[in-house]
């Protein structure tokens, strides 16, 4: 009797599953056909498109117009995101290492001071952020965004530190012992050692400006689609006088940048879980 | 490896010690700063510190006095272009610009403090090393000091960058804002053409008292209602959620969890202006999700029980405030629930399985052990995340602003005055203000109160971070 039971209880439980991965899933499902269908608009009537084509990509490749210039802006995006990686990168990594390996006057205050200020939502001080580029004049500019996207990069210093906090401090002495300074061992000691962390903060700096839409909204803001990047560009073709012409573009536009950055999310979430849990759970 | 606590006044006395028991060395060092480090042999570092002094000195002549002279009146000259008609050119005035007075200052004032510190500072170190002479010790060379860049005080070379990244993007920016919300920057005041002035507390009044044509004080209070309800719904739903479909996963009878995870992944790896932009359309008015509902009679149902308007032949998902109200918290739930799963998960595989042995030997129900050990020990370890969550979606802009901008359009005229929405959060409120309106000076007053929203929450999930700091554990 109790057997029957748990089966039963088994299959209830995976029927249930799936019903939530349909709904979870419906969306990108919605995305995916859509991109491949002949009619522009929004298909109101049929969820799977009545005729098949691959315009939408022919488009996005070959015949960019005024709305859409996709691979100018997946260029800009691209530009943005390896230099916004390279600079968040290597201030993560400074920082960590100042803050995880050395011992100085007031290091826990100020990694208390940067902790706290890192958990200010960005989107607040926005408009300050705003001014201070516009009269420097880089809005509208990408090194503006790299700049915006990078240079307050040093406070996620957390989950990178909490991996150096791992590695034994006596490795550090044997080769200090050995007459190393502090930046050699840095370098050859203590950056060996975090490849892995060093992967995860590669990459989530890396997708920061792919998926950021509101920075690049008030900071691209002259009109210029050129300058734009693959969020403002696909948020535009939902514009209300564009929307019928272009809604599948958006979405084969939409299903493009999706695959590089879903792979490069799925490779970086196992350290996800360690980052908001402030490395209190070892996923 | 505790670092000393220290006071404030202690800070000055040490200051006042070395200016007093200094010998010539620190006593010219008042003037010329690098003059100490040069009496003792250390003249490299002397005549850095002393170039610094220069540059600062410098900036203040050049930089600060220039814009903090102006800074009371944020400008008199107002800019005027004359048609030149010798050259055919329009040639301006020499006028002031209000807003770069007001930045220039904000950034002088900084570097001043900046260098005061550093100044006290540099007073110490002198007569640190005036002590080490006396007593004998060993003083660094100048190659042992050069040295040091990349030795001792390497933590210094590290930091350097990052720290001025971090003061150019959020501590600039922070008392930027906070200086133009005493200011009447907004659309009639736009600096260079026209000059701004200090108006007092007169915004902070205008967000607080409702009556007169001011419409910003009911916009507020409705809006920060509805902030406040959103945060708690959005931040309970998905993790409640989250832990409900992460124990589903994790059961010992599901088959293929990993299988199962990763579905739910691939719906946020997607980026959110993506997945949001197109849900929003799935649920339009004329989207598919009405079509649908429609065919099955949903639409009539919801019309016969008073749910839906009668005069609408579709379902207002994201258009009626109460619907987009309701729709943007279950769409949340859509978006927020895998995240929260996938930290759930990391949480449940990590809770002491030999309470849950002894509690399942004792008889306990399934439903108690999810009360009594489970929930308990999550919300142990993830109190202060959730508090972090609930600031990070009273901030949560993607979610409001990609859902409902050109879609959802207010019917309550009072708020339409304030340029806000029923849907708007203090934020999304914010941006518009200052993307579409530029009403630069009521955006400041929002971001500020905001920003002591946050910080009252920040200060207390961060109290309870540091007491699970374990960085010595393994060191």
């Amino acid at each position: 009797m109790a057997k029957t039971k748990k089966i039963i209880g088994s299959i209830i439980s995976h029927i249930f599953l799936a019903i939530l991965v349909v709904i979870w899933l419906i969306p990108i499902l919605w995305l995916v056909v859509t991109a491949f269908s002949g009619y522009p608009g929004i298909n109101k009537a049929h969820f799977f498109p009545t005729s098949w084509s691959l315009d939408n990509f022919k488009k996005i490749f070959l015949h960019p117009d005024s709305v859409v210039q996709y691979m100018t802006w997946f260029k800009n995006t691209l530009v943005i995101a390896i230099f916004t990686c390279i600079i968040s990168t290597i201030f993560v990594l400074m920082v960590s290492y100042a803050f995880s390996c050395m011992r100085f006057k007031g290091r826990k205050k100020i990694m208390t001071f940067s902790l706290i200020l890192n958990m200010f939502p960005g989107v607040l001080s926005m408009i300050a952020v705003y001014f201070v580029m516009k009269s420097i004049g880089l809005t509208n500019s990408h090194l503006g965004m790299i700049i915006v996207y990078s240079a307050g990069s040093g406070l996620g210093y957390l989950i990178v530190k909490g991996f150096m906090d791992t590695i034994p401090a006596s490795l550090r002495e044997a080769a200090k012992v050995e007459g190393a300074s502090e930046f050699t061992i840095f370098l050859k000691v203590v950056i060996p050692l975090c490849k892995p962390i060093i992967v995860y903060q590669i990459i989530s700096s890396f997708l920061i400006p792919w998926g950021d839409f509101v920075l690049a909204k008030l900071m691209l803001n002259s009109g210029i689609s050129s300058d734009w990047t693959v969020a403002i560009g696909l948020y535009n073709m939902l514009n209300r006088s564009l929307v019928n012409n272009y809604f599948s573009v958006f979405c084969a536009g939409g299903l493009l940048v999706s695959i590089p950055i879903s792979i490069l999310f799925i490779i970086m979430q196992k350290y996800y879980v360690e980052g908001v849990t402030g490395g209190s759970v070892k996923g | 490896m505790r670092e000393k606590k220290s006071n404030p006044l202690k800070y000055f006395a040490d200051f006042g010690k070395a200016v007093v028991k200094g010998d010539a060395g620190v006593k010219c060092s008042l003037l010329f700063m690098g003059a100490g480090y040069t009496f003792k042999g250390q003249w490299l570092k002397g005549i850095f510190v002393t170039l610094i002094e220069i540059a600062f000195i410098i900036m203040c002549i050049f930089y600060a006095a220039p814009n903090l002279a102006k800074f009371g009146t944020l400008g008199t000259v107002q800019r005027e272009a004359v048609f030149d008609p010798l050259t055919m050119q329009q040639t301006v005035n020499d006028y002031d610009n209000s807003f770069l007075i007001l930045l220039n200052s904000i950034i002088a004032l900084f570097l001043i403090v900046c260098f005061i510190l550093f100044y006290i500072y540099n007073i110490k170190a002198v007569y640190e090393l005036q002590q080490q002479k006396k007593f004998g010790k060993h003083i660094d060379s100048n190659k042992e000091t050069v040295k040091s860049i990349i030795g001792k005080k390497f933590h210094i070379t590290l930091l350097t960058l990052p720290a001025i990244g971090v003061v150019l993007m959020n501590v600039i920016p922070i008392f930027v804002l906070i200086a133009i919300a005493f200011t009447n920057y907004d659309q009639n005041h736009m600096p260079p053409n026209s000059l701004l002035d200090w108006v007092g507390f007169s915004n902070f009044k205008k967000l607080f008292t409702e009556g007169m044509g001011n419409y910003f004080g009911y916009a507020f209070r409705k809006i920060l209602g509805w902030t406040l309800t959103w945060a708690v719904l959005a931040t309970l739903t998905t993790f409640i959620g989250g832990i409900l479909l992460a124990m589903l996963i994790n059961k010992k009878t599901t088959k293929l969890p990993k299988m199962w995870r990763s579905l739910f992944i691939v719906a946020i790896a997607v980026p959110q202006f993506v997945t949001l932009l197109l849900v929003r359309n799935f649920f339009g008015d004329q989207g598919i999700v009405n079509t649908i509902c429609s065919n099955i009679g949903l639409t009539d149902w919801l019309k016969h029980i008073g749910l839906v308007s009668a005069h609408l032949n579709y379902i207002p998902f994201l258009t009626d405030p109460h619907w987009a109200k309701f729709m943007i918290v279950i769409i949340n739930i859509w978006v927020g629930i895998p995240y929260q799963m996938l930290i759930a998960t990391g949480v449940l595989m990590n809770i002491p399985t030999d309470q849950l042995e002894s509690a399942r030997i004792d008889g306990a129900s399934k439903w108690k052990i999810f009360w009594k050990i489970t929930m308990p020990y999550v919300l142990f370890i993830q109190g202060p995340a959730l508090i972090t969550d609930f600031v990070k979606n009273i901030n949560n802009f993607n979610v409001i602003y990609l859902l409902t901008q050109d879609v959802y359009i207010t019917p309550d005229q009072a708020l339409a005055n304030a340029n806000a929405k029923e849907v708007d959060l203090l934020v999304t409120w914010l941006f518009r203000l200052t993307n579409e309106y530029y009403n630069y000076k009521m955006a400041s007053v929002i971001g500020i109160i905001v920003f002591i929203i946050c910080a009252v929450f920040t200060i207390i999930s961060f109290s309870k971070l540091i007491a699970g700091d374990r960085e010595e554990e393994y060191q």
